[in-house]
């Protein structure tokens, strides 16, 4: 008990400290920014901000990340209450409720109560993670190869599960990014594989490149072929704060959302937009009296708004703690923290101490600041809305060149980025979702590496990997997902709720 | 043979491509034994789970009907490849400054709707501002103007 409070004044002393400051409003600030624009995202931005991390310190390069990361949420729901266009992913599900409360003239409160909530859920979740990563990462340092491969893999089904569309393509695009995560000198026999005698690959694929391509590029071809601008109906805002009668109809919602957030964060493959969209759900069920949910109720607003803020942050545990990334931005902040020689697991949070209670402690920093960014001055965010989308993708494109540039200064690394700008649009016209390839690739060489361990201390033996109760219990874990979603009944619901 | 389902049809033709070249590039590097595995061990592993998982789309495709493909957008994508490679063959013989006005002001043709002024403007004021972010703030070793 003392322990996490002694270590959360570490982590505030790192958080506090001016340059770190500058770094977290800077983040949440992005985040705001690209959660209020349209047709870019945190995943976008991350990966075109990677070049520029490397620059900076290890902390304040992942405070700047989550910030920009849980900074979305909060802009994702301006917009998809106020023009019914959700900028994020995890706010579609705001905008049901939201947006008709704000036809009905009450998009102030939605608004407040989407920020208080999230701050509410924010601050719960920093505690979470204070009082869970510890003891999880304990148990994590016993983890032999075998443990490490199981969950690995346990992590990677996960991610197929959640994917959208088919199971099949999803598993295809997990092993084919493993596949492109092998690429590059082989640490152990040295022999560079899958190079093709190509000078720029020697090093394996550039992951950011990889990234940028996928997130950035591709993404903009998409939407340049599917955008017609039209013209954007903004509603009044009015008065932001909510009554005392919704908040207290808010406040079991609030404390369910978060709940239910909290726990689907850490899932891998979880995170933000799958908190959300459970959390409607379960308020449809449980939320009494039963009103009028897609007709403007608050509570709609409330707890998806609530979890999905929980969700992003806890979704920081399985990767601060056991180096397994639940969702593709997480991905990228491991990739990040490699570049700085750290490899992201339990042993970053004795080794770094202030790395980790830093960025904990900077999303508490993070939160506070978001309320008082997005509560009084939405009206500067609802004007960006007006931005064409022809003023953002030749920044995007930009950006990313430069990026894919300066991380080696490389010509090379630009070349994988046009290959793979090809390569992820075809992925998208032909429905196979890039998040678990980039799972996939971050997680390869990991995998090969730690498959390869208890192989050598089992002499070959593949019993090793259920000769634990750990690895036995991932491995099950990962067998009762794909069963799960192998049978018709629960593939049709699926079905049904990820289409809505 | 009737195609019913093209999408899945085609993405089993990618995976089994890649898994083609997976398999044969991994086949000159020693395989190893379980407990010794080579680094042709894992890539031979995955390359034939993902040439079994390309063949079920394939075959599957056959017999279910489902999405057809969408239709390709070409201009958007080869716009914005072509730029990407432009400002590879510029960036080291030409510098920062003329790479990326020349890249950001010929990708805003990618758009469907292109005004001019604006592209002009744009692109300017982004190179302004990449130089003032990247080069004068961060310091990255990036080259402004061309190399004599």
């Amino acid at each position: 008990m003392a322990d996490v409070f002694s270590n959360i004044g570490l982590g505030l002393s790192v958080a506090a400290s001016l340059q770190n400051l500058v770094y977290c409003m800077l983040g949440v600030l992005l985040g705001t920014l690209v959660g209020v624009l349209p047709g870019v995202g945190p995943v976008t931005t991350v990966a075109m901000l990677l070049p520029i991390s490397f620059t900076l310190e290890p902390t304040s390069a992942l405070i700047l990340m989550a910030g920009i990361y849980y900074g979305a949420q909060y802009g994702g729901s301006t917009t998809a209450i106020l023009i019914n266009i959700p900028g994020e992913a995890s706010s579609v599900i705001t905008s049901l409720d939201g947006h008709q409360m704000a036809r009905q003239g009450r998009a102030g409160p939605a608004l407040g109560i989407a920020a208080l909530g999230s701050f509410f859920a924010g601050c719960v979740a920093t505690f979470i993670i204070a009082f869970g990563a510890p003891p999880l990462a304990k148990l994590a340092l016993q983890f032999g190869p075998a443990e490490y491969f199981s969950l690995m893999l346990c992590g990677l089904v996960a991610a197929v599960v959640l994917a959208r569309g088919s199971i099949i393509k999803a598993i295809a695009m997990v092993v084919l990014g493993l596949l492109f995560g092998l690429a590059g000198s082989d640490v152990n026999s040295g022999i560079r594989r899958f190079t093709f005698d190509m000078p720029g690959l020697a090093d394996g694929i550039e992951f950011v490149a990889l990234s940028m391509a996928i997130y950035g590029i591709a993404e903009v071809a998409i939407n340049l072929e599917r955008r017609q601008e039209e013209a954007k109906k903004v509603n009044a805002v009015g008065k932001l704060m909510p009554s005392g009668a919704e908040l207290r109809a808010c406040t079991p919602s609030i404390l369910r959302g978060t709940f239910l957030g909290s726990i689907l964060g850490v899932l891998p493959g979880g995170g933000a937009l799958l908190a959300a969209f459970a959390a409607y759900t379960l308020e449809k069920k449980v939320a009494k009296p039963p009103r009028k949910f897609g007709e403007g109720d608050i509570r709609g607003v409330a707890a998806p708004e609530s979890a999905n803020n929980a969700g992003a942050q806890t979704s920081f545990i399985p990767m601060l703690t056991l180096g397994i990334p639940s969702n593709p931005t997480m991905a990228l902040m491991i990739g990040a923290l490699m570049v700085h020689g750290i490899t992201p697991g339990p042993r970053v949070m004795t080794d770094r101490p202030e790395l980790f209670w830093g960025v904990v402690a900077s999303m508490w920093i993070g939160n506070l600041m978001l309320v008082i960014l997005n509560l009084p001055m939405v009206g500067i965010w609802v004007k960006l809305l007006r931005m064409p989308y022809r003023l953002m993708f030749p920044m995007i494109v930009g950006f990313c060149c430069i990026g894919a540039y300066t991380i080696n200064a490389n010509v090379a690394d630009i070349a994988v980025l046009a290959f793979f700008t090809c390569f992820g649009y075809l992925c998208l016209k032909l429905d196979c979702e890039p998040a678990p390839l980039i799972l996939g690739f971050v997680l390869g060489p990991m995998m090969e590496e730690n498959l390869r361990r208890a192989l050598l201390i089992s002499r070959g033996d593949p019993m090793v990997f259920v000769e634990t109760p750990i690895s036995i219990g991932f491995l099950l874990a990962a067998a009762g997902l794909l069963l799960v979603v192998a049978a018709p009944a629960i593939r049709r619901k699926r079905e049904e709720a990820m289409a809505e | 043979m009737i195609i019913r389902a093209p999408k899945d049809f085609w993405s089993g033709i990618m995976f089994l491509c890649f898994a083609g070249v997976a398999l044969y590039a991994s086949s000159f590097y020693s395989m190893g034994r379980g407990g010794r595995m080579g680094p042709g061990y894992f890539p031979t592993l995955l390359g034939a789970v993902l040439a079994i998982l390309g063949l079920i789309l394939v075959v599957r495709s056959l017999v279910i009907r489902g999405d057809a493909l969408e239709k390709m957008g070409w201009r958007p994508l080869l716009a914005l490849v072509a730029c990407v490679l432009l400002f590879a063959a510029m960036i080291q013989p030409l510098g920062l400054v003329i790479a990326l006005s020349t890249t950001t002001f010929l990708a805003s043709f990618a758009g469907p709707d292109w005004r001019l002024r604006e592209a002009i403007f744009l692109s300017a004021g982004l190179t302004l501002a990449a130089v003032l972010i990247f080069v004068l703030g961060l310091r990255l070793p990036l080259p402004l103007w061309p190399s004599l």
